[in-house]
């Protein structure tokens, strides 16, 4: 049988996604000296973890080609797709929210109103959800700049503790949603290797909530 | 402006030789499968009016539909969906055959997927709809041919099986807003259990919020409907003991332990009403075989009528098959027939009698038979003849 191989988030999540590994007992050894190999034997060959970009996480997951992946809600959010979303790991936690320059109304008056963000789709959910015309511009790197060079009247972005927006006299307008790390599952492979994922992703639930699994 | 006139459309591709070949097999194996059980063929327009498939019924979103407009300025689709036109058809043109009416088809489907995804947007589909039958006769035919054709084509498929009645009922009990039950359908679906339990917590509890939260764990083997049984009172006692006899009639049937049971299987086709189907193999991520019951779709053209079917996606299985054999033509040329000056027809008929005999023979448009010789290296034809006074045979390996 070949290993049921896992995607996992290169860069924030990543070490957290290591250490669970330990916790529920898989030798992570290559991964931790992974030098450059892109593909990476976990618990003596049992598993393979493959590290990719948040989004290409998604995308291996939904074609197939990795079995499970470790990726944020707001990537899941952003990139959306088909695939099952089984299990809240509880690392990686921060929150979408809407932010703009501090102290200025952003909802009212009635001139339509420009706001940046790296989740265009998400931007476009929570304001058509609040039925409000908005031009959404998509920027790469610190969306943080748009208001400040006049480019946007705010921006949607991941705040994890609001310090680059304190020092740049930008604010919180309002909290979108909260965001974690999740195990997602390709629906072919759950079907087709149930016991292992099932046995797996488990394990895993225990190691994050160690109160919840025992009381099962 | 650039010219697009190099390129294909993002989402749809040439199909090639072995893909062909593959491909066309099959077609041949399925539609004799649907033919052996007195299955009809049916063609449908691949263009249809926007009105078919509207999303409120079918659940098809329309921004995956191709759009265009008549003459008259109405909206029309490109095919998104092989049940929906078959019931039009059915249902306008069919009400007075006598029932049940059996038909099959196999025709490309068009979807426009989001983009840079590794995609089709084209994909052939084969399947078969049983009309105007309902309750257990029809699902197990259904289910029995859908099992024949795929083993046919792609053994070691798993076959799972689930009855949109569970899901239905419960969330119909549910005190909340139509919404709301799509948001939990969506994490039944998605077998999103945290979402699913944020969801369920706003609600009372009672045995219905009970049953849903249990629903996407209520999956694998056959002591699923030992499981579930706590948790179905009233009608849905009646769902689960129906699942579970078709569950054991096509584990007589020889699908044993290659079938997998689903009770969360709440697909986003919500015109299914009862029995639900999928198939998978491991070289596919996507099941290659979709199906069920949905016995109220022919309203809504007019003539209620029960039906079951399904679809089985052509290109997922071929590219599986060409995974499988690693995609080596088969159709590969044994002699090259040249006729010197003089012969061109002494050597077209001595090529029909070698095709005759059954050997696979092309002829030479070359002018000299050095270029043939050639010409046959290049493609790896081991063997070249010579058609003059006599016939000389080279050699090229």
């Amino acid at each position: 049988m070949k290993p049921l191989r896992i995607a996992l988030t290169k860069g924030r999540l990543e070490s957290d996604a290591v250490r669970l590994f330990e916790k529920i007992g898989c030798d992570c050894s290559a991964l931790n000296h992974k030098g450059r190999k892109l593909i990476l034997p976990v618990a003596g060959g049992k598993l393979e973890a493959v590290l990719a970009k948040a989004a290409d996480v998604i995308t291996y997951v939904e074609h197939g080609v990795c079995d499970l992946g470790i990726v944020g809600k707001d990537t899941i959010m952003e990139h959306g797709g088909n695939f099952y979303e089984v299990l809240d790991l509880g690392f990686g936690r921060c929150r979408f929210a809407l932010a703009g320059p501090k102290g200025r109304d952003f909802f009212g008056g009635y001139s339509a109103r420009t706001v940046a963000s790296k989740y265009p789709n998400v931007a476009a959910d929570y304001f058509s959800g609040k039925a409000m015309d908005v031009r959404i511009i998509r920027i790469e790197g610190s969306v943080e700049l748009a208001p400040l060079l006049g480019l946007a009247d705010a921006i949607v972005d991941i705040v994890e503790t609001g310090t680059t927006l304190r020092e740049n006299g930008l604010e919180v307008i309002e909290d979108i949603c909260g965001v974690s790390a999740r195990l997602i599952v390709n629906a072919a492979s759950m079907k087709l290797r149930k016991d292992e994922i099932e046995n797996l992703a488990g394990r895993m639930e225990r190691a994050v909530r160690p109160a919840e699994g025992e009381r099962k | 402006m650039k010219k697009n006139n190099r390129i294909t459309p993002e989402g749809t591709k040439d199909y090639l030789f072995e893909e062909c070949i593959v491909r066309r097999r099959i077609e041949k194996q399925l539609s004799g499968v649907f033919r052996s059980h007195c299955f009809h063929e049916v063609v449908t327009p691949g263009l249809e009016f926007y009105d078919v498939f509207d999303p409120e019924f079918s659940g098809i979103p329309q921004e995956i539909m191709f759009k265009m407009t008549d003459r008259r300025g109405r909206l029309m689709v490109m095919r998104p969906d092989n049940t929906l036109p078959i019931a039009r058809l059915t249902a306008t043109r069919l009400q007075n055959l006598p029932k049940p009416i059996r038909l099959y088809y196999t025709q490309p489907i068009y979807r426009n997927n989001p983009g840079l995804a590794g995609r089709s947007d084209e994909s052939v589909q084969m399947g078969i709809e049983l009309l105007g039958a309902d309750g257990l006769r029809s699902d197990l035919e259904t289910l029995t041919i859908a099992v024949e054709a795929l083993s046919q084509c792609i053994p070691g498929f798993r076959l799972e099986l689930g009855h949109a009645g569970f899901f239905r009922t419960l969330a119909e009990r549910l005190p909340v807003s139509d919404e709301a039950r799509e948001d939990i359908r969506s994490a039944i679906e998605s077998k999103n259990y945290a979402a699913l339990q944020a969801l369920l917590g706003r609600l009372p509890e009672g045995p219905e919020v009970r049953a849903l939260r249990e629903l996407p764990r209520l999956f694998g083997g056959e002591e699923v409907f030992e499981k579930a049984s706590p948790f179905c009172t009233g009608g849905l006692k009646k769902t689960l003991d129906y699942l579970h006899g078709i569950y054991r009639a096509l584990a007589e049937f020889g699908m044993g332990a290659r079938m997998i049971v689903d009770l969360g299987l709440v697909q986003r086709n919500d015109y299914y009403t009862g029995i639900v189907f999928s198939a998978y193999v491991e070289e596919c991520g996507d099941a290659v075989l979709l199906g069920g019951r949905y016995n109220h779709l022919l309203e809504h053209f007019g003539f209620p009528m029960p039906a079951v079917g399904f679809g089985v996606d052509v290109d997922a299985v071929s590219r599986a098959l060409l995974h499988r054999s690693g995609s080596r033509s088969e159709e590969r040329t044994d002699v090259l027939v040249h006729g010197e000056d003089g012969y061109e027809v002494k050597a077209l008929e001595y090529a029909s009698r070698l095709i005759a005999d059954g050997i696979r023979c092309e002829t030479s448009v070359f002018p000299t038979s050095g270029e043939a010789v050639a010409y046959a290296r290049a493609s790896g034809i081991s063997r070249v003849d010579l058609v003059g006074e006599t016939v000389r045979t080279i050699r090229t390996v």
